[in-house]
């Protein structure tokens, strides 16, 4: 018995280096065929765009398991405008700039609200591209006609975002009068605490929660305006010519209509982008 | 915001992390000592079945385990999300840890002289008599060690809670650190888990000692 479990772990063991040293191999040799074709490859600068990986439509895990969204297309095509590699990476969004100036990523561009808080630290942000709104998300058949009407109840919102801030700050006497604002790690999760009955509204932006009423049925907004905020892109204070950069990249889709097709895509947001008023 | 609120603040969070504790621990204890004797049972079907329920709960993380009972329900059969959280977190908590705990009585048990059972035959106890006057008390001093292993990274586990929007303690550090752009609550949070495993520390200790009554 002991025999057979030894040898059926040593068989395991050396399937498993086969496999790494297998993969090891093929990559390098990948790399080496790679270098005489394309020598400017070296040379290309790599730029990672830093998104919350689950804030549709802006930026979210695809049907086909990449990452897309407005503002993951924009960039793509600003990357390839520059002639950049393009890198996708997943902030966890409460640490967002923190993850950036550790350069994690390159810039934070996933309908990010521009903050003054944000400025004040020396952060370089981009010309704002959207006009965002702050509203209530609710089940399509709760009687919840007005934030007032929810005096007393649940509300969900998305820790580290804007929408948490204001119930925090300027909002404060209307998040008073909710029972408990519950906070969640991301948006999809709160929107699951709605679905689920455990809340009865998430505070949200209105792209994501037009976003979702389009793909869910059961939801509306409720139609009140609870914040008025503009979208930007965030880099670090030393980047400030990388800055200027992307803007010029974006100008230049704006101008030859790339913006613009791509905005096509998702119908609930343009009407909002700055671009293309 | 003053140093003062905050503590205050995540001290108000701190009995939501309490509770996380208290209730698994009193759920989890008696669950795991059930586990182990239908591990232990000598009918294969009774034992086989804990041990897989063992193997799965260990084998799977406790955050996947707190999604899973929190929404599971809802997902599966569209049964609505709990308001009071609590109740799915420690489900989530108790049914976790009694597996630990299952495989800390059995080794408790399984360390226990054979000479033991036999003397205690020869003296007319019955099986269950055995086993509640003789075997678990010196069990119970065995495991002790162990347990206040399980039980001190219970305490830091709590902040899992987080994972099912449940606020406790380190959620609300977490919001305060996001709106005050601040490590210190992060600080202050470190200081409560360390000053709470002290104080388990110190209670177990104690214990342990109350129950060395068997030591020459």
């Amino acid at each position: 018995m002991k025999k057979v479990l030894a040898l059926v772990l040593a068989l395991l063991m050396a399937a498993l280096m086969f496999g790494l040293t297998g993969c090891g191999s093929k990559t390098s040799t990948d790399v080496t065929t790679a270098a005489p074709d394309a020598p400017t490859e070296a040379a290309k600068t790599t730029f990672t765009m830093g998104i919350d990986p689950e804030y549709p439509p802006f930026s979210y895990l695809g049907d086909d398991g990449e990452y897309t969204g407005f503002d993951v297309e924009v960039c793509k095509a600003v990357c390839e405008k520059l002639g950049w590699e393009f890198k996708v990476f997943g902030v966890n969004w409460d640490e967002k700039l923190v993850q950036l100036d550790a350069g994690e990523c390159d810039c934070v561009w996933s309908g990010m609200t521009i903050l003054d808080s944000m400025k004040e630290a020396g952060y370089v942000i981009s010309a704002p591209y959207f006009d965002n709104e702050q509203v209530l998300l609710v089940k399509d058949d709760s009687p919840y006609q007005s934030s007032k009407d929810l005096a007393g109840k649940e509300v969900a919102v998305q820790l580290g975002t804007s929408g948490e801030s204001l119930l925090n700050e300027d909002l404060k006497d209307l998040a008073d009068t909710f029972g408990n604002v519950v906070t969640c790690d991301s948006f999809l999760k709160c929107f699951t605490e709605l679905a689920g009955n455990a809340v009865d509204a998430v505070f949200v932006d209105k792209p994501v929660a037009a976003d979702y009423v389009a793909k869910n049925e059961g939801y509306r907004i409720i139609d009140e305006d609870l914040g008025a905020e503009q979208y930007g892109i965030a880099f670090r204070s030393a980047d400030a010519d990388l800055c200027a950069q992307v803007e010029a990249a974006v100008a230049a889709l704006v101008a030859d209509g790339t913006y613009a097709k791509i905005a096509e895509k998702y119908p609930d947001i343009v009407a909002n982008l700055l671009y293309l008023k | 915001m003053t140093l003062m609120t905050m503590v205050l603040k995540m001290a108000e969070g701190l009995e939501k992390t309490c509770a996380i504790f208290f209730l698994t621990l009193l759920f989890s204890i008696p669950l795991g000592m059930i586990v182990a004797l239908l591990r232990g049972s000598r009918f294969k079907p009774i034992s086989w079945l804990a041990k897989v329920y063992i193997s799965v709960l260990r084998g799977t993380p406790l955050m996947l385990q707190l999604i899973a009972v929190t929404y599971g329900p809802y997902y599966l059969f569209g049964i609505s999300v709990s308001r009071n959280k609590l109740i799915p977190v420690v489900i989530a908590f108790a049914i976790n840890y009694a597996a630990y705990f299952a495989e800390i009585y059995r080794s408790g048990i399984e360390s226990m002289p054979v000479g033991q059972y036999e003397a205690a035959q020869v003296l007319g106890y019955s099986g269950p008599q055995t086993f509640m006057k003789i075997i678990l008390p010196q069990v119970i001093r065995r495991i002790l060690p162990s347990m206040t292993n399980e039980i001190v990274t219970l305490v830091k586990d709590t902040s899992m809670a987080f994972t099912v929007s449940y606020q406790e303690m380190f959620t609300i550090g977490k919001q305060i650190a996001n709106s005050q752009t601040s490590f210190i609550p992060f600080i202050v949070a470190g200081v409560f888990y360390y000053v709470f495993n002290v104080i388990v520390g110190f209670v177990m200790g104690r214990v342990e000692k109350a129950m060395s009554y068997y030591q020459m």
